[in-house]
């Protein structure tokens, strides 16, 4: 038997039990994000920029379906923190109304946010484009969370008059 | 045993029955890990294991093997023991009634075979028996019972069912491919302990000096004090 064989078992085994560990911890729903993910772990998990640029385009013209679809083709693993930010953007402008804002949309909002805020470096995500009202995640996140508040600014006929940012 | 079995494939056998262990499909895919209650019954399996004999943990690691003969034999008891965990944790439902009880039929079980069983056969057999019972009442019996698509006599039953138990007999419905991954992870779980058997050469076992408490037998076929045994006459 080849002298090599144990010291590669070992190594063979190492690597197969950090898989599954990892596996466990981040929960992985789809090849995509499995493989993303190993990837984003050794630094190597770079987006799709055609389809992201493709993405910003349809933001830009206020197609947010057609966005997030093009991000989500330009992100599959959900690994890219500015990705996910303009996700959760296109959900808070879509879901954003004078008299009431769509919760269901500024839920999902919400959960990409927080999925920008944790892949960022340090929690701290700021996105240099000046079509948009907030440059920070930490904005995004607080005004998606305060149209999910319900209270008595609510009722304040002044709202109408609010912006979209 | 070749080191090829004992440095990757037994390993491999049985972090996969550690990863597969966990999977569960329903709306979507999570990885569940062992509860505590798991891990107590894993060690009382491998204890089961060693006693009949299926594991023989002297083989795996002991002072006349080398440092990486001993890390590799470490790998594989740490590896059983993960895939006994998940073993226990892929065949018990998740929470409320059910959990308890199965949990405590597996303790009662595995501490009467503790008890009990000394032979290697034998255990792998009760085993196979134990994990199969277990896979049947939960992936076909319970998964039917309380599966999403049933009709209305299924819904009545399952809601009589939850009414005498005041709630505690909860369950959560998984799709079909969980069970077909569990029948795989169980299969391969007993292949592993099939192949754990022999798991080292008997050369490398360390020769331990006889006990002086024992005397050593007599090489002739009888004792000494007692006379030869007649030979039989010779039927013609």
């Amino acid at each position: 038997m080849h002298p090599m064989f144990r010291p590669l078992g070992l190594v063979f085994a190492c690597a197969y039990a950090a898989l599954i560990v990892w596996t466990y911890a981040a929960q992985p729903q789809t090849v995509a994000e499995m493989t993303g993910g190993l990837a984003a772990e050794v630094g190597a998990y770079r987006i799709h920029q055609q389809s992201f640029d493709d993405g910003l385009g349809f933001f830009r013209r206020d197609l947010f379906e057609e966005a997030r679809a093009a991000f989500a083709r330009a992100d599959p693993a959900q690994r890219d923190a500015r990705t996910q930010f303009y996700i959760a953007y296109s959900y808070y402008r879509q879901g954003w109304g004078r008299v009431y804002n769509d919760d269901a949309l500024f839920k999902q909002g919400l959960e990409a946010v927080d999925r920008a805020i944790a892949l960022a470096p340090g929690g701290r995500l700021v996105v240099e484009d000046e079509t948009l009202g907030m440059s920070t995640a930490d904005e995004l996140r607080g005004e998606l969370q305060r149209g999910l508040t319900r209270d008595a600014s609510d009722l304040n006929p002044l709202r109408v008059f609010g912006t979209r940012k | 045993m070749t080191v090829a079995r004992e440095a990757v494939l037994l390993p491999a056998i049985f972090l996969t029955v550690g990863w597969l262990g966990g999977f569960r499909m329903a709306e979507s895919v999570r990885l569940v890990p062992p509860p505590l209650v798991t891990l107590a019954l894993a060690m009382l399996l491998v204890g089961c294991l060693a006693r009949a004999g299926v594991l023989q943990p002297e083989r795996l690691m002991n002072s006349r093997r080398t440092a990486l003969e001993n890390l590799s034999g470490l790998v594989v008891l740490l590896s059983l023991f993960a895939a006994c965990a998940q073993v226990f944790n892929l065949v018990t439902p998740e929470t409320g009634l059910l959990h308890v009880l199965f949990s405590l039929f597996f303790l009662v079980q595995l501490l009467t075979t503790l008890a009990a069983v000394r032979s290697r056969v034998l255990m792998l057999r009760g085993l196979a028996v134990l994990l199969g019972s277990a896979f049947l009442i939960r992936f076909v019996a319970l998964e039917a019972l309380y599966s999403t698509d049933g009709g209305t006599l299924q819904r009545v039953l399952t809601v009589l069912m939850e009414g005498f138990t005041l709630g505690a007999l909860e369950y959560a419905p998984n799709a079909p491919v969980t069970g077909y991954v569990a029948f795989l992870v169980l299969s391969l779980f007993m292949a592993g302990l099939i192949l754990l058997t022999d798991v080292a050469e008997p050369s490398d076992l360390p020769h331990l000096p006889a006990s002086p408490d024992v005397p050593e037998l007599p090489r002739s076929s009888s004792a000494p004090g007692l006379p030869e045994s007649p030979t039989l006459p010779q039927l013609r």
